[in-house]
């Protein structure tokens, strides 16, 4: 775990295990809950096999659609994991995925309650991040908005 | 919301080359001007220039002109995005639990 990077979502959903399962490989379920409403979600691959093909696309109108995610499964375990990448598509073409390449783990155990659902999305480190750092923001826009006056000043006086 | 995904999409592209990166660093120090950032490149002043506009166009500068001489300045605030990014997947991932559990409730009654 690289806390900069990658995050984690737990939760225990009330209900057992099979059903939470079916929320996420039924094609007319998972279409219900994977993208926030009024936004329409429409399923056309949804194999949760290892190197099945995740693929749905996104409509405000419900008439147009675009491309939402072209991913594909890595690990499949009936009740128990599922794990995709949006780094190789369902084709099994390497992508160059924006805004970030990343692999997400989900995880179902059996709790007292129902299930135990967990979720860890390891992100890919963009270069940008790492220039953040080095750029560092201890000075603001204050100092920036002086230092631009002044080259204009500059300029001008000449 | 679709906005913001462009803004933070736009700013990784932006990021993705190491020229623009090295123009980005050097502006961090302060404003300067093209020709004072295009003489520490090995390319033709054109080719430079894209670079520029990319940055420009992506929000992450602004250029002022004065006289002949084109000032650059870093938009800290646009940089400032990528900050957020994180918190930004991680609520994508909350609300989508949340759905999960709702339509996960429903069906639990249409069971019953």
């Amino acid at each position: 775990m690289n806390p900069e990077l990658d995050l984690v979502v737990e939760r225990v959903i009330r209900a057992p295990r099979a059903v939470v399962w079916s929320a996420w490989t039924e094609p007319s379920r998972f279409a219900r809950w994977w993208v926030p409403a009024p936004t329409v979600c429409r399923v056309d691959r949804l194999e949760v096999r290892p190197g099945g093909g995740l693929v749905t696309r996104m409509s405000d109108d419900g008439a147009t659609f675009v491309p939402h995610l072209d991913a594909s499964f890595v690990v499949a375990e009936e009740l128990e994991r599922i794990v995709f990448t949006n780094t190789i598509d369902s084709s099994w073409h390497p992508t160059n995925p924006t805004p970030i390449a990343m692999t997400a783990e989900v995880t179902f155990a059996d709790h007292p309650d129902g299930t135990a659902y967990r979720i860890v999305v390891r992100h890919g480190d963009p270069a940008s991040r790492k220039l953040h750092e080095e750029i560092g923001f201890a000075d603001g826009w204050g100092s920036v908005t002086a230092q631009l006056a002044e080259v204009a000043e500059s300029e001008v006086a000449r | 919301m679709a906005q913001y995904d462009e803004a933070v999409d736009g700013v990784f592209v932006a990021l993705a080359d190491p020229t623009r990166r090295s123009v980005i660093r050097r502006l961090g120090r302060g404003p300067t001007s093209v020709g004072e950032l295009a003489g520490g490149f090995p390319m033709t002043l054109p080719s430079f220039m894209k670079h520029v506009r990319t940055l420009e166009s992506n929000g992450l500068i602004r250029t002022v002109k004065v006289g002949r001489v084109r000032t650059c300045v870093l938009n800290r605030e646009r940089l400032a995005l990528v900050d957020d990014w994180l918190a930004e997947q991680r609520a994508t991932w909350e609300e989508r639990t949340d759905r999960l559990e709702s339509l996960v409730g429903e069906l639990m009654e249409e069971d019953q």
